[in-house]
């Protein structure tokens, strides 16, 4: 399944807005250049949940990453993009 | 580390583990003389299956008395990274602990806790994530131990170990009943929330066990 950058983000922001329960606060914010530290606020066990999601929706499986291997929202593009390829 | 190569340095068996608990049994069940308890009738029911054993952390000890508590289940203990370094590290994989980097928990650790709760083993973790310091207070428990919950549907019990104020007191040991983490829709605020609940138990425990 190919699907376009704005694809990803698109469906990066219904993932953010079913997990956050602040009316879509994350998704609101979900730009390539947002850091998930810094602008998300993420924790190593929010990122974990995150990857379980994008797995359960992207259908994809991630290697053993961890949240150093992600610096903003657009690593993670990069990374669902690079396993549809 | 990734799962892989959690997988590949542990021992394939349990000798050892098995060798060390049954010998330091009688040395420690004397000078222990552990006194375990149950919050009620659900608590005392053996524990069957894989569970998450969370207990609050007082020190290098903490894991000698989970055994003593859940003594007819072998455990594999989260253990820090840090831990497996060296030469120190051998025992640790001997003992088929699992590591973990506290500040950048990854994807390689959580998924060698799920594959030990999917073979119904028990993995027995410390949810402050520190050693208690030594204000008896409970810290904030972090709060992966919900999502490995939820990952693997299997049952978290939470245990209290009371402090010895004295040498010659016996060790009390409070278990609590079961908790099942369901949740129809998962959120971060949620996850927080649980452990957060998660706490408030452990703390029902140390006052039942007299602080």
């Amino acid at each position: 399944m190919q699907l376009s950058r704005t694809q990803i983000i698109e469906k990066l922001k219904e993932i953010l807005i079913s997990a956050d329960e602040r009316n879509g606060a994350l998704a609101a914010r979900a730009e390539e250049s947002a850091s998930l530290r810094g602008d998300f606020g993420f924790s190593s066990v929010n990122m974990l949940y995150l990857v379980i999601a994008i797995e359960e929706s992207f259908g994809i499986e991630f290697d053993d990453v961890s949240m150093s291997d992600f610096e903003t929202l657009g690593d993670v593009v990069d990374y669902i993009a690079g396993k549809l390829g | 580390m990734s799962r892989s190569e959690i997988n590949a340095k542990s021992p394939h068996n349990y000798i050892f583990y098995y060798f060390v608990k049954y010998t330091a049994a009688l040395p420690g069940l004397i000078w222990m003389r552990p006194k375990i308890l149950f919050e009620s009738e659900a608590a005392a029911e053996r524990i069957r299956g894989g569970a998450i054993l969370i207990a609050n952390h007082m020190g290098f000890f903490d894991p000698v008395y989970m055994m003593f508590a859940v003594w007819y289940r072998r455990q594999h203990f989260v253990c820090l990274k840090s831990f497996f370094e060296g030469k120190a590290g051998w025992l640790f994989r001997q003992f088929h602990c699992i590591p973990i980097d506290k500040n950048n928990f990854g994807m390689g650790s959580f998924r060698a806790i799920i594959d030990e709760l999917k073979k119904d083993e028990v993995v027995s973790l410390f949810p402050e994530g520190k050693v208690n310091d030594g204000s008896g207070e409970l810290a904030a428990f972090k709060s992966g131990v919900v999502l490995m919950a939820l990952r693997s549907g299997k049952p978290i019990i939470p245990i209290y170990v009371r402090p010895k104020k004295h040498w010659y007191e016996r060790l009390r040991v409070m278990i609590g009943e079961p908790i099942r983490v369901e949740m129809p829709a998962v959120s971060f605020q949620k996850i927080d929330a649980f452990a957060a609940l998660l706490h408030d138990k452990e703390e029902r425990l140390k006052e039942l066990t007299g602080g």
